[in-house]
């Protein structure tokens, strides 16, 4: 097993996002998150790589990637006014693709601002 | 008006906290930016800078603090327009300040002190934002940071809670020029809070579709919008199966932000800062799945019957 060393990594917890976490890994977990702050360490040490959902469910019964999205689609398709919302633990990437979404389904878009 | 962290870092030597406790909510905060460090304009670092915390009761934040002004609750925009009212030299009713909470002398001192800064900041939290009056609380904090400028230079600068929520403000404003409450009914945005901001609509009953990413309402929502999620079909991507995956049609599992997923964040104070990942993931990025859905959903006919597709962006 090999160890592997992340200098400035950037911590999502908080707003503050810091970027000087020094972060050392394996395949499957972080054991050390250095310079991170008590939230930060509980963020970063407390996941994993490993498989311990289901990829995907569909009225509680498990499913393929596929299949949900697919599912996922013909709900958002179908509805007169379907909403996206959300948006803070995710990448920027992740929140344009939904803009575009939101956009091409004529729907509603908010996030964690609006509460 | 507001700044980035470094210039506060390096210039504040007058910070505010209004209705947040940083200690236990964005634990580096002082260390990193605000109190203890030095810097050309501030040698002698937590020496040369005064803090004062606003809040209705003491938290851990009170012992970083220089002074500590413990208000009633429910009363910030009536401080906050007092001490508007104190630095235009106007006459203050003293039964308007005792339902305060505070003295008009501590109330004057803040404002001295305020004045005499060369560099003021006021970071405001959900203490202030989220408590009567809401965005009028806000919208006042920011109109004394900005009637400060007369003064000295001043600015202020909201404590954003999760990760990236700074960044679904700056990505939104910049796709559809807007930061929040966006419909798109019309085939254009338009921004109305109140009625297009989640809480309303699903207290309303108004959608009939929801999906759900980088967040959990199921756990944080009042609960007539989480049984409204609850009828309707509600669509959850997230690392976890969450309370809301527990009530939604469909629950995709997809990889963590910054821990086994790439891509950016923007920081509180609008910086982006790529993220590192460590881990690999055996789940696709939330990035990857809704670009996936947006593609079956261009597969399926455009909603808007007549002339077909009346987008702002390039899909």
């Amino acid at each position: 097993m090999s160890l592997n060393v992340i200098h400035n990594a950037t911590c999502t917890f908080c707003g503050c996002v810091c970027d000087d976490i020094e972060l050392h890994s394996d395949e499957t977990r972080i054991h050390e998150a250095k310079k991170a702050c008590v939230l930060g360490k509980a963020w970063f040490l407390n996941h994993t790589a490993d498989h311990d959902y289901p990829d995907a469910l569909i009225d509680g019964r498990e499913a393929t990637v596929d299949e949900a999205i697919e599912a996922a689609a013909t709900f958002l398709h179908d509805a007169h006014m379907p909403l996206i919302y959300g948006l803070s633990n995710t990448t920027c990437e992740a929140q344009r693709e939904a803009v575009s979404l939101a956009d091409r389904l004529g729907g509603l878009l908010d996030s964690h601002t609006s509460l | 008006m507001t700044c980035t962290l470094g210039e506060v870092k390096n210039r504040a030597d007058f910070i505010v906290y209004w209705g947040g406790n940083p200690a236990e909510c964005h634990p580096r905060h002082f260390t990193k930016y605000t109190l203890m460090q030095k810097s050309k304009f501030l040698p002698r670092g937590r020496k040369d800078r005064t803090m004062i915390l606003v809040d209705i009761r003491e938290t851990k934040s009170g012992g970083a603090a220089d002074i500590f002004l413990q208000i009633r609750p429910g009363k910030d925009f009536e401080v906050l327009t007092i001490l508007r009212a104190i630095l235009k030299g106007q006459h203050v009713n003293s039964s308007i300040v005792a339902e305060t909470g505070l003295t008009l002398e501590q109330m004057t001192d803040f404002i001295d002190r305020a004045k005499k800064a060369r560099f003021g900041c006021m970071f405001f939290g959900m203490g202030l934002s989220m408590t009567r009056g809401k965005h009028m609380n806000s919208a006042a904090l920011l109109t004394l940071a900005a009637e400060l400028n007369a003064f000295t230079k001043f600015v202020a600068m909201p404590m954003r809670g999760h990760g990236n929520v700074t960044g679904a403000d700056v990505i939104m404003r910049w796709q559809t020029g807007f930061p929040f409450g966006i419909t798109f009914n019309r085939g254009y945005p338009r921004y109305n809070p109140g009625e297009f901001s989640t809480v309303d609509v699903l207290v309303r009953g108004d959608t009939d579709a929801a999906l759900i990413l980088g967040a959990d309402p199921g756990a944080t929502m009042p609960q007539p919008a989480i049984d409204h999620l609850a009828r309707i079909p509600t669509i959850v991507l997230d690392p976890k199966v969450t309370h809301t995956s527990r009530l939604a049609r469909v629950h995709i599992t997809t990889s963590v932000a910054g821990i086994s997923a790439p891509g950016t964040a923007y920081r509180m104070d609008e910086i982006p800062l790529p993220l590192k990942p460590a881990l690999k993931s055996p789940y696709p990025t939330d990035e990857e799945v809704v670009r996936r859905i947006n593609e079956a959903v261009a597969r399926k006919p455009h909603w808007m019957p007549a002339d077909g597709p009346m987008t702002i962006m390039q899909h």
